[in-house]
């Protein structure tokens, strides 16, 4: 459905996105992953129109996307990641503007407005002013604007920052629901658990560059081992740390290190004697599946969040 | 005590930061400074001097030392000649086109010094002073100048006048009878020769005046003709003659809100998302522009319908004239927020450097003092200002009842101001940092 060739952007000799090159199917609920900077909001704002690259281009059913090419538009929803709305508006007037300026009939878009209000569960809030709605609230509606023209691509800028884990599940059920009757998501977070819960596919991106790309199987796959020990700060352990380095990657959390164990260790049971053989209780000791940020610390070196 | 200086540094830090909160601070007041203190400052010479034109008529030697008297005035420019676009040459003032000129607005008063000034018969000197009140402060300004320069030059013609007003009364016979007396009698008293004494007496130093109560004596001396060609029929003429210069301000400053809105949109992330819908870039600027123009009309016409409803100014016998002015000076007043919009960074650095631009322009285009009190070289540049443009073409439409061709420069400068303006805005848009 979309692809990107050979994408470059950079801001004041800054490279932004370089060489970014996906291509995402219909139906795909695709992720970017990667920490802030990393490009992600970049590469959607080229995609939307608001940027052009420097080089490279992006095929929306297979015509190129540019910025003078309004009708595109028409068929690719945007969440952006501020929460856009007019405030000293209310929540209807808000997605009558925003609903304007698809070319929909006066009936079409009162039935798409009512249609949005049921998704986001704000239909008995449709004339508050948005100024009063709760954080949750209006990232909700954000994202009603974005899909009263009924498109076939949606774009999801980090649509759940600051908000509070009730509104962010419901906010993940309707995405769900919206990806489940065929419209294609991008969906960019820095948050591994995100990505892992919506995504079907997802590409890590990072200093502008993709640097995996695949399922989460795939991504996993890419690790020695597909578990991580995590080991909880305690008094003695700092000394221990040369020692523990050697069994793996290792890398510090604020409250824990973390280590990748190398391909060695085929059974938990070698390594767990390994650990204890270094007089590390078992208590300060978790052994977890490997996540997709486990990957990115393999890819990269770094946390997402760094 | 350490809090308090960690404190103070905290603040010092934050105003420095705060390029809007230094402009505000010191180059608004500063630049306001200079303005008024050339208008009203110590110096008599930085002020401009006030345009007058001259037609001196008589042939009188008297009225030439008027005319020299007035030349070397402090605060008076004599306009003795202009431009003829039909026979493209220069002319001299006859009253006729002093008269015309005033009531087009072209300058406001003259001084015609008439063929009558005075003869060998006559008990008075005669002058005329033409004028168009359009600004009460200017116009007093310029009648008590001229009257004092008159007033000055006249001991020289004080023996010749009362022997003429003494002729009047007694006649020349008995006149010359009694001169002759006094003649004799001096000469006997003081052994001086009789025609030394009758010569003498044309000289000014016979006559000293400068005692109270001369003003009534030297009235009865000087007739001179106040005419007001301008503004008879005006009902509030206070009201009618402020009331430009000041919508234009507020206009100015309201639409510049308006236009810089666009800077709180791109904060909200509004402007983004229109940006990334099937909205072109142009038209998000020209809803910008003519929503703008919509306001300014809006507001003018309050203003001017509050102006009708409680000072009576008329504006409904010149309506259609005023519309259109309103409409043109809303357009150039919107061009302006919209190049400011386009050529700062942020709302704040936008309020300020709009805030300066106002003030200067109304202080300089003529919404607080008459042009005519700026210093030469700032008239000059009163004359770039949207503001001039504007206040002249109000004046026009409400004060000289002017037609359509009356106000077509003042339209047709404020259209290309417009036009112009928001034509660079819109390039500036198209690659400026709002976007």
């Amino acid at each position: 459905m979309i692809k990107f060739e050979h994408i470059v952007k950079r801001f004041n000799g800054i490279t932004a996105l370089n060489d970014i090159s996906v291509s995402i199917d219909k139906g795909d609920f695709f992720g970017l992953l990667g920490p802030n900077g990393a490009g992600k909001t970049t590469l959607m704002n080229i995609i939307v129109g608001y940027l052009s690259p420097d080089t490279g281009k992006v095929l929306f059913e297979n015509n190129v996307l540019s910025q003078n090419k309004l009708g595109v538009r028409r068929k690719i929803g945007y969440v952006p990641q501020e929460i856009s709305l007019y405030q000293e508006l209310s929540a209807y007037q808000n997605l009558k503007i925003f609903g304007s300026f698809f070319g929909l009939s006066k009936n079409e878009l009162t039935k798409n407005i009512e249609r949005a209000l049921e998704l986001v569960q704000l239909k008995e809030r449709k004339n508050d002013t948005v100024k009063n709605f709760s954080g949750g609230m209006k990232r909700r509606l954000n994202i009603a604007a974005s899909i009263l023209h009924d498109p076939i691509l949606l774009l999801c800028d980090e649509p759940t920052v600051g908000v509070d884990p009730q509104s962010r599940n419901a906010i993940f059920d309707m995405l769900q629901h919206l990806n489940d009757t065929g419209i294609t998501i991008i969906y960019t977070t820095h948050y591994m658990e995100e990505a892992e819960r919506l995504c079907s596919r997802m590409a890590i991106i990072d200093y502008g560059k993709i640097i995996s790309i695949g399922t989460l199987p795939d991504l996993i796959n890419l690790l020695d081992k597909k578990e991580s020990v995590k080991i909880k700060k305690h008094p003695g352990l700092q000394e221990k740390l040369e020692e523990i380095s050697k069994l793996g990657s290792m890398f510090e959390r604020e409250l824990q290190f973390e280590l990748l164990p190398d391909s060695r260790f085929t059974k938990n049971s070698t390594l767990f004697e390994a650990l204890e053989s270094l007089e590390i209780a078992s208590e300060y000791i978790q052994l977890s599946r490997a996540s997709l940020e486990d990957v990115f610390l393999h890819l990269t070196g770094r946390s997402l969040r760094d | 005590m350490n809090n308090i200086i960690n404190l103070l540094k905290k603040d010092f830090i934050r105003f420095i930061k705060d390029k809007t909160a230094v402009l505000l601070t010191f180059a608004v007041p500063a630049v306001l400074i200079v303005i008024f203190g050339n208008i009203f400052g110590g110096s008599g010479n930085s002020r401009g001097k006030l345009p007058v034109i001259f037609v001196n008529e008589s042939n009188y030697s008297i009225a030439a030392k008027v005319e020299e008297k007035l030349d070397s005035s402090g605060s008076l420019r004599l306009v003795r000649e202009y431009w003829d676009d039909g026979r493209d040459t220069v002319l001299a003032y006859d009253t006729e086109t002093a008269k015309r000129h005033i009531k087009e607005g072209k300058i406001s008063t003259a001084l015609v010094i008439p063929s009558d000034f005075m003869s060998d018969t006559s008990t008075s000197i005669k002058v005329q002073i033409y004028y168009d009140p359009k600004n009460e402060i200017e116009s007093s300004i310029i009648q008590g100048s001229l009257q004092q320069v008159i007033m000055g030059s006249i001991p020289e013609l004080f023996p010749q006048i009362m022997n003429n007003q003494i002729n009047d009364q007694i006649g020349i016979e008995k006149n010359k009878e009694f001169q002759n007396e006094l003649a004799d009698i001096i000469s006997e008293t003081f052994k001086v020769e009789k025609d030394l004494i009758l010569n003498q007496s044309d000289s000014v130093s016979v006559f000293n005046f400068g005692s109270s109560g001369e003003n009534n004596f030297i009235n009865d001396l000087i007739k001179i003709e106040n005419i007001q060609l301008v503004g008879q029929e005006v009902k509030n003429p206070g009201v009618t003659r402020i009331v430009g210069g000041w919508a234009m301000m507020f206009l100015l400053f309201s639409l510049t809100g308006a236009a810089t809105s666009l800077f709180e949109e791109k904060q909200e992330g509004s402007l983004k998302r229109l940006l990334c819908m099937p909205v072109k870039r142009s038209e998000i600027i020209w809803s910008k522009y003519i929503f703008s123009i919509f306001v300014g009309m809006l507001q003018l016409s309050v203003l001017f319908l509050f102006a009708w409803v409680l000072f009576d100014v008329d504006i409904f016998s010149n309506f259609l004239n005023l519309m259109i002015v309103i409409l043109v000076s809303a357009a150039a007043a919107v061009s302006f927020a919209m190049i400011i919009t386009a050529t700062t960074s942020s709302l704040q650095q936008a309020n300020g450097i709009a805030t300066l631009i106002i003030m200067v322009m109304s202080a300089i285009g003529g919404s607080w003092f008459p042009v005519s009190f700026l210093p030469d070289w700032m008239q000059v540049i009163s004359k770039f200002t949207l503001t001039y443009w504007s206040i002249e073409a109000f004046l026009q439409v409400l004060w000289r009842d002017g037609d359509i061709a009356s106000i077509a420069l003042h339209l047709g400068i404020l259209t290309t101001i417009a036009v112009v303006v928001n034509y660079y805005a819109i390039l500036l848009f198209k690659k400026g940092k709002i976007f």
